[in-house]
């Protein structure tokens, strides 16, 4: 056990994590140099977009400078704030981490976020100065960030380039001389921890593990502490480029279990797995079934797709089990499904998963958080949902949830970044100026606003300097409204949408006019109404189209006529009919980004 | 039954609205073009047609003697002995006593105006390169030269044009013996001066569709039908050749931008003149033969064009069987229960009021 090193990469979004790995793996040996570029992330939503979502780990065999053989336990994190609860637990899983800080960007907001979660989890920080070898680089900026900001030695940083490969070695170095060993003792009652999963068609669901105690070997009952369900272990192995089958993982080790799981509900990172012949062990600390954050209806654009959709859905879930859903209807739609995602950028990229690697045509309505709905007769009712709110008179009075941001931005943006914090009706905790070059704002903001299009804002008026980290904050009283659009005299629940009251008009008036301009003329009038409750705060028609004729066709203009109807049938293909009316996808989505 | 098409791509200016293929051609070019487009006929080895439309473009720009060759030229090469309708486009500042005698004489019978309007102000901001009274000359000489059978291109939607003078353009060339009349809806295209600068006073969607129906209304009173989408006519006077355009029927076009069908199966040439010069046989492109299924589509698309002829489901059966022809028929019955068709037995009908939305019924036409 004592050559053992269990670690983690972690980094903000972009400051290099995939790379440096690749060129771990390449410098030990693993894999050949630029055979495949970054070897963990094997999702090709992951490669383009740049983030890693799922986390994976892999073991790699190091001989160090002094002639000792170890093994490196490398656990690959997920990127973004959406999922710090899976960064969390699979931090838990080690007993260091790298802390990588791009040189030319210096500490950003996710760098704290994820510092602190190491921290806690007790882990010895190895601080990394990452792209050196770029001309821009602020080595001496960057090293006085790590100390301020997070009061890791100076004397500690290494210097790295995961690009050309410089620095790599001496952090490999460090690694088994910085980083303790695994303690905990194999021949204890078994603890491990379940740190992510992924689903094999064949051999159901494969949980990730960390040995804190005990042994694990096929033939084993073992027993989940969440469900009390016990399952026998099958097939026990380690990660390296693919599952490495062995005959047993010890304590101190990193591995995964096959155990013929079927249900993909069953496996939650972050739970415990012990012996079934030792239940009383207590499971390890932390856990929480992953709860989603925001929602949206999903819908598919043909009607009868509907039963195709829900398979769709049951699939997905297996490889992404925070995904929640279930079945609701709406008058407008039809049948579909209400979809729970940790975050926006989860919600993005399942969303897009959806599309492209299963193939649904769907229509994704506004997100929407979740509402604390104090009735006047004391119940209280949590929805996710605006179109299940009763109606305006029976509401007492309506909660919602916050966020608190931290946003890191150099001093000349701090004006622009707070007035577009106090537009979204944030309320500052605090400002700390770190250097004197840049300042931390602090400030709890509805994640309502949050989810629409703030962090796309905060970019904007930063110039693209501003990075922010967020946790949830619990709920306050706002003083909401729910406005409900009407299209063509029938409102259209799928567009309903939570506000709050103070510039609900203007609000409401931005969207109907938005609206106006998405959905296209038919051959009737159509009025567009946005309404709170039977007061209507906006309105304007789309008049009736009067004229669409192609008035020339002779011999030579048949061909690219008809062509013409063909583009223009394919774009009537993408709306969804709602009543008469035909209502392009983004339509459902043009709340999102009204300029305030 | 098959038709002729020979295009003339020369103008003496661009209009500020058009964004047909047509030059501004020398004398000297227009010999060496006469000469390949009897090498493109000769290409065909021979042939019969129905009707003949010589079109541009400006056909008159030919003047008297490349048109005697090229129709001399035509004659030798196909069987032209059974025509039916041979036309030929003027516009007015170029329908010479000369050239309009020497069209006569050599047969053509149909003669196309390029009158646009009877408002010398409508006709300058659209840059037209006549005035009213060349119109009005253009008209007499053919008379006189003993055409009967004259048709005038009015456009619909001009900068500046209201109810009142489109009145009076129509009403003038209904009294000088006009007895059809192409009524186009100005459509402001991409590449046109038009397009580049957009003239304040050009009437919006809805003035169209006003100016349009005053049309309609105008030319019923004077006894021309409105036959196809944009044509009118007294009866008898229906344009043989573009009619069977719209039945879907066979033609060869000759020329630069001329497009071809025949044996199921479309084609043009590329629009670039000097290429044509050159070698006419090298131009030729976008070949397309559609499925049972979209061209019974584009038939349908075609035929419904042509407001009282109309589609006959029956006859469509016929010509592409029973598996294209069953669908098609649900697509159409699905829009007469949106009242966006008239049924009359097995014929399907634009309604009157549709004609200016008619893309929005073709949308659901095609397969």
């Amino acid at each position: 056990m004592n050559n053992i090193r269990n670690f983690s990469i972690i980094a903000h979004i972009d400051h290099g994590k995939s790379t440096l790995a690749d060129r771990i793996l390449e410098m030990t040996g693993m894999v050949r140099k630029t055979s495949m570029d970054q070897m963990l992330d094997s999702m090709d939503l992951e490669r383009e977009r740049g983030i890693t979502i799922k986390a994976k780990s892999v073991r790699i065999p190091y001989k160090s400078a002094d002639g000792n053989a170890y093994l490196l336990n490398l656990i690959d994190t997920p990127g973004h704030v959406d999922f710090s609860y899976e960064v969390s637990r699979s931090l838990k899983a080690c007993e260091g981490a790298v802390l990588l800080v791009d040189a030319t960007q210096g500490v950003e907001a996710q760098t704290i976020a994820n510092a602190n979660l190491a921290l806690d989890a007790g882990l010895k920080i190895i601080p990394v100065i990452n792209k050196i070898d770029l001309p821009n680089a602020m080595l001496d900026d960057c090293s006085l960030q790590l100390y301020t900001m997070l009061g890791l030695g100076i004397e500690d940083i290494l210097l790295v380039s995961a690009k050309d490969g410089r620095g790599v070695a001496e952090l490999l170095e460090a690694i088994v001389e910085r980083i303790p060993p695994p303690s905990g003792s194999s021949s204890d009652p078994l603890k491990c921890l379940i740190f992510d999963s992924f689903y094999d068609p064949y051999r159901g669901v494969i949980p990730h593990l960390r040995i804190f105690s005990g042994q694990i070997t096929s033939g084993d009952r073992i027993m989940l502490k969440s469900s009390e369900k016990v399952f026998e272990i099958e097939e026990v192995g380690y990660f390296s480029l693919g599952l490495a089958r062995t005959e047993v993982l010890q304590a101190g080790e990193v591995g995964y279990a096959v155990a013929l799981i079927r249900n993909a509900g069953e496996i939650h990172v972050g739970d415990t797995i012990v012996s079934a012949d030792h239940p009383e062990v207590p499971a390890i600390p932390g856990f929480r079934m992953s709860q989603p954050m925001v929602y949206c209806g999903v819908y598919p654009i043909i009607t009868s797709d509907y039963a195709k959709l829900g398979a769709a859905l049951e699939k997905f879930k297996l490889n992404d089990s925070s995904v929640v859903f279930e079945k609701e209807n709406s008058a407008a739609l039809g049948y579909g499904y209400r979809m729970g995602f940790l975050g926006m950028l989860h919600m993005e990229i399942a969303l897009e998963r959806l599309k492209r690697e299963h193939e649904q045509d769907i229509i994704a309505t506004m997100p929407s958080v979740i509402y604390r709905v104090f009735r006047k007769d004391g119940e209280v009712l949590m929805l996710d949902n605006p179109s299940k709110f009763p109606p305006e008179g029976e509401i007492d009075h309506i909660e919602e949830p916050v966020i608190r941001t931290r946003i890191i931005v150099p001093s000349d943006y701090v004006g622009p970044c707070m007035e577009l914090s106090d537009a979204k009706r944030g309320v500052l905790v605090g400002i700390e100026h770190p250097d004197d070059r840049r300042a931390i704002l602090v400030y709890d903001l509805p994640l309502a606003d949050m989810i629409t299009d703030f962090y796309d804002r905060l970019k904007s008026v930063s110039r693209g300097y501003a990075s922010m980290d967020y946790e949830m904050n619990g709920y306050r009283a706002g003083d909401l409204v729910k406005v409900d659009i009407l299209v063509n005299n029938a409102s259209v629940d799928a567009l309903s949408y939570i506000a709050p009251k103070e510039g609900a008009a203007v609000r409401g008036r931005a969207l109907i006019h938005k609206l106006s301009k998405t959905i296209p003329k038919h051959l009737f009038k159509i009025p567009l109404q946005a309404a709170i409750g039977s007061q209507v705060i906006a309105r304007e028609d789309i008049f009736p189209r009067r004229k669409d004729v192609l008035a020339k066709c002779y011999g030579g203009d048949i061909t690219r006529k008809r062509k013409l109807l063909e583009k223009q049938k394919e774009g009537k293909k993408k709306m969804k009919m709602v009543g008469f009316v035909e209502v392009p996808q983004e339509a459902f989505l043009s709340l999102m980004k009204i300029e305030d | 039954m098959c038709g002729l098409y020979i295009h003339i791509p020369f103008c003496i200016s661009k209009c500020h609205y058009c964004d047909f293929y047509s030059l501004v051609a020398a004398p000297a070019v227009v010999d060496r073009y006469v000469d390949a487009l009897l090498a493109e006929a000769d290409s065909y080895g021979g042939g019969s047609f129905a009707t003949l439309y010589i079109g541009g473009g400006t056909p008159s720009l030919l003047g008297p003697a490349s048109l005697e060759k090229l129709v001399n030229g035509l004659s030798r090469r196909f069987d032209l002995g059974h025509l039916q309708e041979a036309s030929i486009e003027v516009n007015p500042e170029s329908a010479t006593r000369d050239f309009l005698q020497a069209a006569y004489s050599l047969g053509i019978r149909r003669l196309s105006i390029g009158a646009q309007s009877l408002n010398d102000e409508e006709l300058r901001k659209a840059g037209r390169a006549h005035s009213r009274q060349q119109v009005l000359d253009a008209i007499d000489t053919a008379s006189r030269s003993g055409f009967e059978n004259i048709s005038a291109d009015v456009m619909i939607g001009l900068p500046g044009q209201t109810a009142h003078s489109l009145a009076g353009t129509l009403n003038i060339l209904t009294g000088a013996g006009i007895g059809h009349v192409s009524a186009y809806c100005l459509s402001i295209e991409e590449g046109t001066a038009f397009y580049r600068s957009p003239p304040p006073d050009l009437p919006g969607e809805d003035d169209q569709a006003g100016l349009f129906q005053t049309a309609v209304d105008m030319l019923a009173a004077h006894g021309l039908a409105h036959y196809e989408i944009s044509n009118f006519a007294l009866p008898g006077r229906q344009c043989l050749h573009n009619l069977n355009y719209w039945r879907g029927g066979d033609y060869t076009g000759l020329g630069p931008a001329a497009a071809s069908h025949g044996g199921g199966k479309r084609y043009r040439n590329a629009p670039c003149l000097e290429k044509y010069l050159d070698d006419p046989l090298s131009v030729r492109e976008g070949e397309e033969r559609l499925d049972g299924h979209h061209k019974a589509g584009e038939e349908a698309i075609l035929r419904l064009r042509l407001l009282e002829e109309g589609l006959d489901i029956k006859e469509m059966a016929v010509r592409y069987g029973q598996d294209p022809v069953t669908s098609l028929e649900a697509r159409l019955d699905r829009l007469v229960r949106r009242k966006m068709l008239l049924r009359d037995g097995h014929i399907f009908r634009l309604p009157p009021g549709g004609v200016l939305t008619s893309n929005q019924v073709f949308i659901d036409v095609i397969a």
